[in-house]
């Protein structure tokens, strides 16, 4: 019972796990970037919902949106003025551009929203369902749901909208999309904007059962790395697979191990598969 | 040909001197001397991560599992058998030798930003390794370096000077060894290596032997590095010494804002970047907390975007712009 | 008279050596400094302002500054001439490397004559090797036994220990179970695995093993814990009657509700830290209520004197505010009694004198002493519990305001 309660707090955690690094795994897969930055979109998305919620009464669930749109538009101005003038430097060049970028964002945050740890609370925050000897979290439960949803709706841009399409084909094949008349310059800038953008959403779906501070994205930030690494860079459904087995794995190693030792367990896999499928478990399929 | 060797070597040999003497200038026991002290050290480090990621481009982001290896053996050995930290340094050497080889082992596969997140991880598993395994490293409390008379043996001053010319030293030491290895056999193999790995395999190169030799070259020199900063420093803990942030991010930083895979880019970047975190701290860190990590990270944006090869490709810009040709 | 015309020349005169020396960098010092002498002293205040303590260490800069503020408004420190306290505040960052560059760069530029700091424990004992150097009083109210178990000279600890604490938040929770007549035979710890989770734990432990109670569990897990799951999963099936949390805001906030969702009621026994600031409560709203952590201090031990705190800055007096404006009023008594900045001077006023009346009285003890290792003899920690949005203190019996609820 206890390995069906792990294996099921796993997924909840791992589904909002997978969100939040899709966007990492969508900026490599159409412009070569890994950014170093992205958990700070975390935190920008974290606080963007808890404002809405302190002065407008907004539920975080609700504010997921709108925290969604605001970084969207960050990401946009940011690939524009940063992001553009590195894609053809050295990779260590542009790996730390986007270090620079996490120094800069998580102070700037630090001088506009203050070092404290900001909480909502919410009337669901502290209950849970019950199925037989199981617990259900309802914050979980809800932020779960609002990934697949937000994954769902993400699969269908990129299948059914051209924007997707071209996207998709930038990243495949660079010259060909161009060729097609596709404007790289701004599918790359939809791809940064849309992969931060999600991350944030990610962000603010979580914000029920943590704390935000300007430090937050350390949190997440090897987590995030762990997850789409062991799904493939650039595969945005590697990334899904990589949360929900991150999830599964944090949450099992706990029944084993002492809880202490949950990342050492996670990084250890993450080496192993590595030497083993250099490229992700599902690298090359993409 | 004959001559410029010469006046470079003269050139070299003048700067040293200045080095050497630059202690008598400051005052023995201030705050400028702990400065330039440290900007040594991580210079020296950087040159260390110079030597696999600058010569064959393996971005390591996990060479502060090799400074920690360094720092906790000579100071545990230090603590339990009272034994010399030169000693300890030694034994820190060899187990940080073994620790890159072991690495080596399941990432010598990969290339580019998977090599440099499975070393990330690496560097992550040490330390929750030094944090979780409290009976022999002492824990997340960390550990202080025990009070010695001071002496030579035991690598204990009471004023900063005999600091500064150690690090000097294993900066030039470190130096040398990378010279060294970009001019030998070793060196040309990394750079067949980091052109194209497959070519190089075809022309006979053993990939697999000349990574792994140059990874254990760089973590044993790295683990040294390491004791000096523990007898410098006199305390630190786990995420001090193992610290993503803190040492493997910053030795890859110096290097690259310096200008990766040249032996005076480590040493530019170093005196660029260290002075500058401590002068945006000194100026701005009283105003209003953060402003002087933000100022430091809008700076370090700049350089990039400047220049992405350091400041070394952008010193021959320049001198290319002057008309003096420089080398290619 | 004397002392107080000698010492900001003998201040000028190093300084000059140290512009010499040191160039550019000192720079924008000199000119700083030349308008603030005159008549002041430096005291070096060295908090984590940046990164993931700097909460704290701005809470700790407010105590600080605010006494500051005080003592100059009073007319300064009068046996040195009504010389004005200037304080120089310098960010520690998270980086006990940065932490010593800090700490050297204030005594050699600013020439502080003391510096109190840095909230972490990693943080002032990287400090600490610093100031022993040079002989510099070290105030702090971090609370790691390391600080003063390394017979240090210069270093003064205004609380107690890490262990003691743990161990008082143990007996304390104890007491009050037996006074509501429940007998706890069965506990949990749960830590942050960083200094202070790990010294708190081993005082819980040392004081269940005394009381001959079972430890049924007993968990370490990493700072910044995005998922406390499993370690309720845990805690439910390990039938214990009490549980103690060792942990900052966010782990602690994350607990609270996961024992919620999952029906634990047990109580749960905060080991200061995140428990006991304004946002755990702003955190938790009504779930707050009832909860107990132990403390090094409490404001409502002298409500007179914390009040102008809450008025200044708009929320209660945190501990850490509170130990760290008592470091500064102990350092300002010990200048007056010294008539003198001098280190040696400090030093012996320091170890051979209780400290009474200002802000000692705020603390346990109603003063301060410190013994041979620097450590306040006079401190014991508290046990408070969230009454109504403020922090009551409840144990032991001769400190408490109000008695202690227990629900089990």
């Amino acid at each position: 019972m206890a390995v069906l309660q792990a294996i099921l707090d796993g997924l909840m955690i791992g589904g909002v796990y997978a969100v939040i690094s899709i966007g990492l795994t969508l900026v490599f897969g159409v412009m070569g970037i890994v950014n170093f930055a992205q958990a700070e979109f975390l935190m920008l998305g974290m606080f963007v919902a808890y404002y809405a919620w302190a002065w407008l009464g907004l539920d975080p669930l609700l504010a997921a949106p709108l925290a969604f749109g605001v970084v969207f538009l960050l990401g946009a101005a940011i690939q524009r003025v940063l992001i553009r003038r590195v894609l053809k430097a050295p990779e260590v060049a542009q790996i730390f551009l986007t270090v620079g970028m996490l120094i800069v964002l998580e102070n700037a945050a630090l001088l506009m929203f203050g070092s404290g740890f900001k909480s909502v609370s919410t009337p669901y925050q502290t209950s849970s369902l019950q199925l037989g000897p199981l617990f259900i979290s309802v914050p979980y439960l809800a932020a779960f749901a609002m990934s697949v949803a937000s994954g769902l709706a993400l699969f269908l841009f990129m299948r059914a909208s051209w924007f997707g399409r071209a996207m998709r084909a930038t990243a495949q094949d660079p010259m060909a999309a161009k060729l097609m008349g596709i404007d790289s310059d701004r599918m790359h800038m939809l791809a940064f904007a849309l992969g931060v953008g999600l991350t944030a959403f990610g962000g603010a779906v979580i914000l029920p059962y943590l704390t935000v501070s300007p430090t937050v994205g350390a949190q997440f930030v090897v987590l995030m790395f762990t997850v789409v690494v062991l799904g493939g860079l650039g595969s945005v459904a590697g990334a899904v697979v990589g949360g929900l087995a991150v999830g599964i794995i944090q949450s099992l190693s706990a029944l084993a191990f002492p809880i202490q030792l949950q990342n050492l367990v996670l990084f250890l896999v993450f080496i192993a598969v590595l030497a083993l499928r250099p490229k992700g478990l599902l690298g090359g399929a993409r | 040909m004959n001559r410029s060797t010469l006046l470079r070597g003269l050139g070299l040999a003048v700067l040293l001197a200045v080095a050497v003497a630059t202690p008598f200038l400051l005052d023995p026991r201030g705050y400028a001397i702990r400065v330039v002290c440290l900007a040594l050290l991580f210079a020296a480090m950087a040159q260390c991560w110079n030597i696999v990621a600058g010569l064959a481009n393996q971005v390591s982001l996990g060479h502060a599992a090799f400074f920690g290896i360094g720092a906790y053996t000579s100071t545990l050995l230090l603590i339990h058998f009272g034994l010399s930290p030169w000693l300890g340094m030694l034994v820190g050497a060899v187990l940080g030798g073994i620790a890159a080889f072991l690495i080596s082992l399941p990432t010598m596969r990969l290339k580019g930003h998977y090599f440099a997140l499975a070393t990330l991880a690496f560097g992550e598993v040490m330390r929750v390794i030094a944090n979780s395994w409290s009976g022999l490293t002492g824990g997340p409390v960390g550990i202080s370096v025990p009070f010695a008379p001071p002496s030579f043996a035991m690598m204990q001053f009471k004023e900063t000077r005999p600091y500064y010319w150690l690090m000097l030293a294993a900066l030039v030491v470190v130096t040398l060894v990378f010279v060294a290895i970009r001019r030998s056999k070793l060196g040309y193999r990394l750079r067949a290596i980091k052109e194209n790995a497959d070519a190089a395999e075809v022309i006979g190169v053993d990939t697999t032997r000349t990574k792994i030799t140059a990874a254990v070259i760089s973590g044993m020199l790295t683990a040294c590095l390491g004791t000096l900063y523990a007898q410098f420093q006199f305390f630190f803990d786990p995420d001090t010494v193992f610290g993503v942030a803190s040492i493997s991010v910053r030795m890859a930083m110096i290097a690259i804002v310096g200008g990766i895979g040249t032996a005076a880019g480590p040493i530019l970047g170093a005196f660029f970047v260290i002075p500058l975190e401590e002068f945006a701290n000194d100026l701005f860190s009283s105003r209003a907390a953060g402003l002087s990590q933000l100022v430091f990270g809008v700076l370090l944006i700049g350089v990039i975007l400047i220049e992405p090869r350091g400041f070394m490709a952008l010193g021959s810009r320049i001198r290319r712009l002057f008309g003096k040709g420089g080398r290619p | 008279m004397k002392p107080s015309d000698r010492a900001p020349r003998s201040l000028n005169r190093r300084q000059v050596l140290v512009a010499g020396a040191a160039g550019a960098i000192a720079a924008p010092y000199l000119i700083r400094d030349a308008v603030a002498q005159g008549k002041a002293v430096n005291v070096g205040v060295i908090m984590p302002l940046s990164g993931a303590n700097a909460q704290f260490g701005i809470n700790s800069r407010n105590g600080v500054e605010l006494v500051a503020d005080e003592i100059n408004a009073a007319g300064g420190i009068k046996a040195l001439g009504g010389a004005r306290i200037n304080l120089v505040v310098a960010d520690s960052t998270s980086n006990p490397t940065t932490a010593a560059n800090v700490a050297q760069r204030l005594l050699t530029q600013n020439d502080v004559v003391a510096i109190i700091g840095a909230f972490a424990s990693s943080l002032t004992i990287a400090i600490s090797e610093v100031t022993e150097r040079r002989g510099v009083p070290l105030f702090t109210m971090s609370f790691s036994d390391q600080i003063t178990s390394r017979g240090f000279e210069n270093i003064f600890q205004v609380v107690a220990k890490a262990s003691v604490l743990g161990k008082a938040q143990f007996d304390g929770t104890v007491a009050i179970a037996a006074t509501a007549g429940q007998k706890l035979e069965k506990v949990a710890i749960m830590y942050e695995d960083t200094a202070y989770g790990t010294s708190q734990a081993g005082g819980l432990r040392a004081g269940a093993k005394a009381a001959g109670v079972e430890v049924v569990m007993d968990d370490a897990y990493p700072l910044g814990i995005t998922d406390v799951t499993p370690l309720i999963n845990k805690l439910r099936s390990s039938g214990a009657q009490a549980v103690f949390p060792v942990s900052y805001l966010n782990d602690s906030l994350q607990i609270i509700r996961s024992m919620r969702q999952q029906k634990v009621t047990i109580p749960a026994i905060g080991g200061a830290a995140g428990y006991v600031i304004p946002d755990f409560e702003k955190g938790l709203g009504e779930y707050a209520e009832g909860v107990l952590s132990i403390s090094p201090a409490n404001y409502d031990l002298d409500p007179a004197l914390t009040d102008r705190f809450r008025k200044r800055y708009g929320y209660f007096m945190v501990h850490e505010a509170l130990e760290h404006a008592v470091c500064m009023d102990v350092l300002a008594q010990a200048m007056e009694k010294a008539k003198s900045t001098a280190p040696e001077a400090l030093r012996k006023v320091l170890h051979g004198t209780r400290f009474e009346g200002g802000w000692t009285k705020a603390m346990t003890g109603g003063a301060v002493q410190f013994d041979k290792t620097g450590l306040n003899t006079l401190s014991v920690p508290v046990m408070v519990q969230w009454r109504n949005k403020e922090l009551v203190t409840v144990w032991p019996s001769e400190y408490a305001k109000g008695k202690a609820v227990w629900t089990n």
